[in-house]
C-alpha cells in the first residue's frame, strides 16, 4: 500500500519544542475520504443533536399562526440521518480500502505493538510518564474509542430506523421490527436521547485529546484533519 | 351445626369467601375472606406522586373515580396545593354521577336477583304488570305490549336452555316472596338500567375521556379545559349535554330506581331486621361547599363528617382521622412491630405473609389469619361505613333533604327509623342517597356553569406542580366518600418520591377480618343471626352481602 | 310464546328475539366491518355468518383484575350491552354479573367446560409467586382455574393489559409474582386485547371476526390483532397538525391547552403507543383521552406501567437516579463532567511540562517504546 510522504523538511525550530536537531517528515495520512466522512459525520451529528434535542424537547415556543417547525425538524433529522448513515457506512468500506492509516485494525488492537502503543497512551493520561507514545495514524487508545463511538453510531442508527418505522410500514418495520421486542419503546426514545448527550461527551474529550497532543506531540494533528498531512521527526519513522 | 361456604360470591366486584356456621336454621358465626391480593401500595413506593392517582384509580374498575379523587387530595394535601373551584366542581360532578351509575348498576344488575326471582316472571300477566307498573310510578316504558315483548325475550332464553349469566340462580327458593309480575317488572327494568348506565356515564368520558378509568385527574387540577370559545373545552354546548345527561339521571332515579326499591322492599318486610351488624357508623362526608380540600374542611360538606356509635341517631360524634389504624391479626400479612399491633395509616405496612391452607382448600383456618384484607378499626372499635353510614349521619346531623326522604320512605314502608339498622335499610339508604345526589349533580351543574360564566376558565393551579418546587420530605392525606363508603389515603414524599403509601378502603371497613382482639367486620357481624332456609341454596348470605355492595379489588388492592 | 324445544339460537335468532330489528342489525354489521378495519363488502358476509352462528358459550375469568374490563363490556352501544351480553354470547360464567354463587357458580362453569369449543374470556393477570396463593377463587388458584378453563375451549381472549401483559400487578416490583395469560396457556389460540381498561368494541369485533371467518384475527408482535392496534396513537390524532406545527400545550388550562393544542410536552404518549383510540373513540365513540385534555399514557402497550412513567414525563426517568431526574439533565451531566474532567486533565498536563521542562532543559524527547518503525511508510 502506498502512502504520499515529502521528503524530509529541515527541522520546526526549537520554540516547538522538538529541538533544533530533529529533521521531520510530512506524511498525508488521512486521504481525501478520510477528511471528507470526518466532516460530513460532524455536520450531520450537528444537525441531528438540534434536530433531534428539539424533537425531544421542543424549545422553540411558535406563534399561534399555523406553521410546521416540528414537521421541518423532523424532516431535517431524517434527512441529515440518511447523509450520516451513508457517511458511517463509506466509512466501515474505507476502513478496508484505505491507507494503513485508515485501516479496521487502527481502531481494533488486534497486534501487540498496538496494545503496547494503548497502554503508553494510557501511561501518557495517567501522568505515568509525560511522553505520548508515538504514532503516525491513531494511538490505539484514540482508536479503541473511535470503536466505542462507532458501536454508539451504530446503535444510534439500528434505534433511529426502528423509531422511523413506527410512523411507516413495510420494509423499514420489517428489518427494524425486533428492537422493540428487545427493548419496549420509550427505552429505545430514551437510547436514542442518551446517545446524543455521549455523543457530545465524546466531542469533548474528542477535542480536548486532540489539542493536547498537537501540543505535546507536535505532529500536526489538529490541522491533519483539514490537510491530511502529519509531520514526524525523521529518526521515528 | 354445618359450615356453609360462599366461594365465590359474586355479583360483587372480585374475590370474596364467606365461611359461616349454621345452627338451627341461622347463622351462627361469620368469616369473611377475601382472596385476591396485587400489592399496589408496594407498587407505588419510588414513583411519581403526580402519577399515583392513575395507578390507585386501577385499584378498582367499578367504582373507578375514586381511587383517582382520593390519591389528587392526598397529594394536594402533603404539599399544600388547593385545586381551582372549577376543577373541584368537575371533580364533585364526576363523583355525584359516579355514585348515580354506581348505584344503579348495583341495585339493578348485583342486588336484585337476591330479591328477583327471574324465571318466576314467565308466569306474569303482561297487562297486569303493566297496571302495577303504572300504578307506582310514571316511568315511560309501562306499557303491555312492552312486558310483553320482554316476557317474550326471557321466554326464549329460557326455552333454548342458554340462560346466559341466569344459569343456575337460586330459582324457585322459597325465600323469593315477590309476585310474577313483580319480577317481570324488575326483569324489563334490568334490562333498562343496562342501557340506562351506559347512556349515562357517557357523560364520563365527555369530561374525562372514557369511562371506566377517566384520563383527566391531575394533582393541582383537572386536565379538561374550560373555553366557552373552544371546540376542544368544556363549551357552553358541553354544558348542555351534560346537563340533559343529569335530568335523564334524575329521571330514571326518581321513576324507577325509587319506586323498583320500595315495591321489592314492601315483599320483604322481615328484612328491616335481619343483618344490621355492627351498630356502628362512620362518614368523612364529603361534596365541599365551600372551596376546599375535605380533608381540611369537616365543617363545609354537603354529606356531613361524623361518627354514630351503638345505633344512636340522636348523638352523631366528631371523626378524627388520627384514631383510624389497622390490624393484620387475622389478615395474611405481617408487622415489623408484631401481628397484634394496630398501625395508623401514616406508618402503616404492608408485607405479605401467607399461612392459609395450600391450594385447593376446601375451608379456611378461621382461627388464625384467613384474609387478604386488613382490619381497619376507629379508636379501635369496628364501625360501617357505606351509604348507610352517611344517610344515618346525615339524618342525625340534620341534612334536610335525607331526612325528607328517609321519612318518606320509611312512611310508604311504615317501619320506624329502627327499620334502617338492617339488610334492607342498607340498600334503601343506598337509593335515598341516589336520589340525594342526582338532584345535588345538577346544582353543581348549575354552580360550575354560574363559575364559568363569571369569566374564571382555570382548571389547574401549577403551584408546586413542578417536584422541583417541592419540600424533599412532605405527608398528607386525602379522605373521600365513594360509593361504598370512607375512603382514605395517606402519602409520604421523599425527595420527589413516593416514599409510603396506603389507602384505607370502604370494603376494607365492611368486609374485613377480625382484628387483634377478635372484634368482627361489619359483614361478619351483619350474617350473625341470619336465617337460612336451605344451607345448599344460601341465598340469604348473599343478601346481605350484598346489601354493602362488596368490592374486593378496592378493599385488598 | 314460541317455546319450542329448538336447537341453540344462532345470534341473528337472538337479537331478534330480543327486539333488535334486522335493519339495526345490518347497521351493526356495518360498524363492525369498519372497527375490523375491513372493506365494506364484507359485511354482507359478517351479516350472514351471524344469521347461522351460534351463540358462542364464553366464560369469563377474572383474576388479578379490578373489573374495569367488564364494566367497559358493559358500555357496549351499538349493540348494546343488553343484546351483547344477553344474546350475541352465552356468558355461562362471570363472577361480576352472573346470578348464580359459590358451588352453583362453579358448577355452571364446569359444565360448559365440558362443553368444550367455548370462549375463555381473561381479565386480570395470573399470580405466580408463592404457589399461587395471591388469587384463589372456590379454594383453587387462579394457575389451576386457567389451567382447566382453557382444556377444550376454542380460543382465549384477554381483554386488558394485565391478562395480556401482566399490568399493574406485574409493574415492578410485581410483589406476587403476576403474569401473563399468554406465557401460561399453550396448545390454544390466544389474542390479546391490551388497554386498561380494553375497548369493548374490539372485544365485539374480535368475537364477530372469529363467528365469520372461524379464526381469530391476524396479530401483531405483541399478540394484539392489527385491526386494533396496528396503527400509531400518534399517526391519527387530531391534534398530530399542532404537533408539526410545534404547538404544544406547556401549562395545563394554557390557551394553548384550551384550543386543543399538542399535549406532546405534558408527557403524551401517543407517539409510542398502538391503539385505535382516536379512530374508534371510547363509550360508542363520545370521547377519548387526549380529546378529553389529558396525554396518552400508553396503555395500551406491554409494561407501560414501568416503561411509560413518569406520566407527565415524555421519557422513562433513568434507572437509579429517581423520578425527578431525566435524560437531558444526565446527558448534559455527563458532558459537564468529561468537561470539567479533562479541564482539569490539562491543568495537571501542564504543570507535568513544565516541572519535565525546568527539570530538564533540554527539549521533550519522544519515547517510543513500540517497535520502531511499525508506524512507517514502510509497512
Ligand atoms: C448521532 C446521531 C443522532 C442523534 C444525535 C440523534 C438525536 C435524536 C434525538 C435527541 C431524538 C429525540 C429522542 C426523544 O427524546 O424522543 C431523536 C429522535 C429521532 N431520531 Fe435521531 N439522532 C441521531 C441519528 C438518527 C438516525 C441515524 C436516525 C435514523 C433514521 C434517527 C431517527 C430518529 C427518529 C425517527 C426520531 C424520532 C422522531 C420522532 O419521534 O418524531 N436519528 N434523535
Ligand atoms: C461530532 C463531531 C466529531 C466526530 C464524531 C469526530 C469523529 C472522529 C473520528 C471517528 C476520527 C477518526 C478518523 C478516522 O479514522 O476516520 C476523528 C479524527 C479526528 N478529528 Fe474528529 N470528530 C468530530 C469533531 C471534530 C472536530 C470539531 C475537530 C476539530 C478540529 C476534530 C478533529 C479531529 C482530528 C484532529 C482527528 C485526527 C485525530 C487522530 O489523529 O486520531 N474532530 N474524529
Ligand atoms: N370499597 C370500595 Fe370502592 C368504592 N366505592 C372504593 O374505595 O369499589 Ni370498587
Ligand atoms: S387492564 Fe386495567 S382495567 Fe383491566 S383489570 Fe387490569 S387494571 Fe383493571
Ligand atoms: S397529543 Fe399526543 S398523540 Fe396527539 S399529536 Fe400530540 S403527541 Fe401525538
Ligand atoms: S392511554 Fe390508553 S386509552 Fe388510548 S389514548 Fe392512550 S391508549
Ligand atoms: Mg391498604
Amino acid at each position: 500500500m502506498s502512502t504520499e510522504t515529502t521528503p524530509a523538511t529541515p527541522a520546526p525550530d526549537a520554540a516547538l519544542g522538538l529541538g533544533p536537531t530533529l529533521e521531520c517528515v510530512t506524511v498525508k495520512v488521512w486521504e481525501l475520504p478520510v477528511r471528507v466522512i470526518h466532516w460530513t459525520v460532524f455536520l450531520s451529528v450537528v444537525a441531528l443533536s438540534i434536530t433531534g434535542f428539539y424533537i425531544g424537547t421542543p424549545f422553540v415556543r411558535v406563534s399561534p399562526e399555523p406553521g410546521f417547525l416540528m414537521g421541518w425538524m423532523r424532516a431535517i433529522h431524517n434527512l441529515a440521518a440518511f447523509v450520516f448513515i451513508a457517511a458511517i457506512l463509506a466509512r466501515v468500506i474505507w476502513a478496508f480500502t484505505g491507507n494503513q492509516w485508515a485501516r479496521w485494525d487502527q481502531f481494533i488492537a488486534v497486534s501487540k505493538e498496538r496494545r503496547t502503543n494503548g497502554w503508553d497512551g494510557f501511561r501518557f493520561y495517567a501522568f505515568m510518564t509525560s511522553k505520548p507514545p508515538a504514532v503516525l495514524g491513531h494511538n490505539a487508545l484514540a482508536g479503541a474509542t473511535y470503536l466505542v463511538l462507532f458501536a454508539m453510531f451504530l446503535t444510534q442508527i439500528v434505534m433511529g430506523l426502528a423509531l422511523l418505522s413506527l410512523e411507516t410500514e413495510g420494509f423499514l418495520a420489517s428489518t427494524t421490527g425486533w428492537v422493540f421486542t428487545v427493548l419496549p419503546i420509550p427505552w429505545v426514545r430514551f437510547i436514542h436521547h442518551l446517545i446524543m448527550w455521549l455523543t457530545w461527551g465524546f466531542v469533548v474529550h474528542h477535542l480536548y485529546s486532540a489539542i493536547l497532543f498537537d501540543t505535546e506531540e507536535k505532529t500536526g494533528v489538529l490541522s491533519s484533519i483539514f490537510t491530511g498531512w502529519k509531520r514526524m521527526p525523521v529518526d521515528r519513522l | 351445626m354445618s359450615r356453609v361456604i360462599v366461594d365465590p360470591i359474586t355479583r360483587i366486584e372480585g374475590h370474596l369467601r364467606i365461611e359461616a356456621e349454621v345452627d338451627g336454621g341461622v347463622i351462627t358465626d361469620a368469616w369473611s375472606s377475601c382472596t385476591m391480593w396485587r400489592g399496589i401500595e408496594k407498587i407505588l413506593n419510588g414513583r411519581d406522586p403526580r402519577d399515583a392517582w392513575y395507578f390507585t384509580q386501577r385499584i378498582c374498575g367499578v367504582c373507578t373515580t375514586v381511587h383517582a379523587l382520593a390519591s389528587v387530595r392526598t397529594v394536594e394535601n402533603a404539599l399544600g396545593i388547593v385545586p381551582p373551584l372549577n376543577a373541584q366542581l368537575i371533580r364533585e360532578l364526576i363523583t355525584a354521577t359516579q355514585f348515580v351509575q354506581d348505584h344503579v348498576v348495583h341495585f339493578y344488575h348485583l342486588h336484585a336477583l337476591d330479591w328477583v326471582d327471574i324465571v318466576s316472571a314467565l308466569d306474569a300477566d303482561p297487562a297486569a304488570t303493566a297496571t302495577l307498573a303504572q300504578s307506582i310510578s310514571d316511568y315511560p316504558k309501562s306499557s303491555v305490549g312492552h312486558f310483553t315483548a320482554v316476557k317474550e325475550r326471557l321466554a326464549g332464553f329460557v326455552s333454548r336452555g342458554q340462560l346466559g349469566p341466569f344459569t343456575n340462580g337460586y330459582w324457585g327458593h322459597p325465600a323469593y316472596k315477590l309476585p310474577p309480575e313483580g319480577n317481570l317488572l324488575a326483569v324489563s327494568h334490568y334490562l333498562d338500567a343496562l342501557d340506562f348506565q351506559r347512556r349515562y356515564i357517557e357523560m364520563h368520558a365527555i369530561l374525562g375521556g372514557k369511562n371506566p378509568h377517566l384520563q383527566t385527574y391531575l394533582v393541582g387540577g383537572m386536565a379538561i379545559p374550560i373555553d366557552p370559545n373552544s371546540q376542544n373545552a368544556i363549551n357552553a354546548d358541553t354544558l348542555a349535554q351534560l346537563g340533559s345527561l343529569l335530568q335523564e339521571g334524575l329521571d330514571f332515579v326518581t321513576q324507577a330506581y325509587i319506586p323498583d326499591l320500595l315495591l321489592v322492599a314492601s315483599f320483604y318486610p322481615e328484612w328491616t331486621t335481619i343483618g344490621g351488624g355492627l351498630g356502628n357508623y362512620m362518614s368523612y362526608g364529603d361534596f365541599p361547599l365551600g372551596q376546599q380540600n375535605p380533608s381540611m374542611a369537616p365543617d363545609d360538606l354537603f354529606l356531613p363528617r361524623g361518627i354514630i356509635l351503638n345505633k344512636d341517631l340522636s348523638t352523631v360524634l366528631p371523626m378524627e382521622p388520627e384514631k383510624i389504624s389497622e390490624y393484620i391479626s387475622h389478615s395474611w400479612y405481617s408487622y415489623e412491630a408484631g401481628d397484634n399491633v394496630a398501625l395508623p395509616p401514616m406508618e402503616g405496612e404492608t408485607t405479605p405473609n401467607y399461612t392459609g391452607p395450600e391450594p385447593p382448600y376446601t375451608q379456611l383456618n378461621t382461627d388464625d389469619k384467613y384474609s387478604w384484607l386488613k382490619s381497619p378499626r376507629y379508636d379501635d372499635t369496628a364501625m360501617e361505613v357505606g351509604p348507610l353510614a352517611r344517610m344515618l349521619v346525615a339524618f342525625g346531623a340534620g341534612h334536610e333533604r335525607v331526612q325528607e326522604l328517609v321519612g318518606a320512605v320509611l312512611a310508604q314502608l311504615g317501619v320506624g327509623p329502627e327499620a334502617l339498622f338492617s339488610t334492607l335499610g342498607r340498600t334503601a339508604a343506598r337509593g335515598i342517597e341516589t336520589q340525594v345526589l342526582a338532584e345535588h349533580s345538577i346544582t353543581l351543574l348549575e354552580r360550575l356553569t354560574a363559575n364559568i360564566g363569571g369569566g374564571d376558565l382555570e382548571i389547574h393551579n401549577s403551584y408546586r406542580w413542578d417536584p422541583k418546587d417541592w419540600p424533599s420530605e412532605a405527608s398528607g392525606f386525602g379522605m373521600h366518600e365513594a360509593p361504598r363508603g370512607a375512603l382514605a389515603h395517606w402519602i409520604k414524599i421523599a425527595n420527589g418520591e413516593i416514599a409510603s403509601y396506603q389507602a384505607v378502603v370502604p370494603s376494607t371497613w365492611n368486609g374485613g377480618p377480625r382484628d387483634g382482639s377478635g372484634k368482627r367486620g361489619a359483614y361478619e357481624a351483619a350474617l350473625l343471626d341470619t336465617p337460612i332456609a336451605d344451607p345448599e341454596r344460601p341465598l340469604e348470605i348473599l343478601r346481605t352481602v350484598h346489601s354493602f355492595d362488596p368490592c374486593m379489588a378496592c378493599a385488598a388492592h | 310464546m314460541p317455546v319450542l324445544a329448538a336447537p341453540p339460537r344462532s345470534v341473528l335468532d337472538s337479537l331478534l328475539n330480543s327486539g333488535v330489528t334486522r335493519r339495526r342489525f345490518l347497521e351493526f354489521c356495518t360498524a363492525t366491518t369498519a372497527v375490523l378495519a375491513l372493506p365494506i363488502k364484507f359485511a354482507p358476509q359478517i351479516a350472514q355468518a351471524l344469521e347461522t352462528a351460534e351463540k358462542p358459550t364464553v366464560i369469563w375469568l377474572e383474576f388479578q383484575d379490578c373489573a374495569g374490563n367488564t364494566e367497559s363490556f358493559l358500555r357496549a352501544r351499538a349493540p348494546g350491552v343488553g343484546d351483547i351480553l344477553l344474546d350475541v354470547l352465552d356468558v355461562e360464567y362471570h363472577e361480576t354479573i352472573m346470578a348464580a354463587a359459590g358451588d352453583q357458580a362453579e358448577a355452571a362453569k364446569e359444565a360448559a367446560i365440558a362443553k368444550g369449543g367455548h370462549i375463555v374470556i381473561v381479565e386480570g393477570s395470573v399470580p405466580t409467586a408463592a404457589n399461587g396463593v395471591y388469587c384463589t377463587i372456590g379454594g383453587k388458584t387462579a394457575v389451576q382455574i386457567l389451567a382447566e378453563a382453557t382444556m377444550g375451549a376454542a380460543a382465549v381472549i384477554n381483554t386488558g393489559t394485565c391478562s395480556s401483559y401482566g399490568g399493574i400487578p406485574a409493574a415492578s416490583p410485581n410483589p406476587t409474582g403476576a403474569t401473563s395469560v399468554p406465557d401460561l396457556v399453550s396448545g390454544v389460540p390466544v389474542i390479546n386485547l391490551p388497554g386498561c381498561p380494553v375497548n369493548v368494541d374490539n372485544v365485539v369485533a374480535t368475537i364477530v371476526h372469529y363467528l365469520t371467518f372461524g379464526a381469530l384475527p391476524a396479530v401483531d408482535g405483541h399478540g394484539r390483532p392489527l385491526f386494533a392496534y396496528g396503527e400509531r396513537i400518534h399517526d391519527h390524532c387530531e391534534r398530530r397538525a399542532h404537533f408539526d406545527a410545534g404547538q404544544f400545550v406547556e401549562e395545563w388550562g394554557d390557551e394553548a391547552h384550551r384550543k386543543g393544542w399538542c399535549l406532546y410536552n405534558m408527557g403524551c404518549k401517543g407517539p409510542s403507543t398502538f391503539h385505535n383510540c382516536p379512530t374508534q373513540r371510547w363509550n360508542g365513540g363520545t370521547s377519548w383521552p387526549i380529546g378529553a385534555g389529558h396525554g396518552c399514557v400508553g396503555c395500551s402497550e406491554p409494561d407501560f406501567w414501568d416503561t411509560m412513567t413518569p406520566i407527565y414525563g415524555r421519557l422513562p426517568a433513568p434507572p437509579g437516579f429517581g423520578v425527578t431526574t431525566s435524560v437531558d439533565k444526565i446527558g448534559a451531566g455527563i458532558v459537564g463532567l468529561t468537561a470539567a474532567g479533562f479541564a482539569a486533565h490539562g491543568i495537571a498536563k501542564t504543570v507535568q511540562r513544565k516541572r519535565a521542562e525546568r527539570a530538564n532543559e533540554t527539549p521533550i524527547e519522544i519515547e517510543t517504546t513500540a517497535a520502531p518503525g511499525e508506524e512507517g511508510a514502510e509497512r
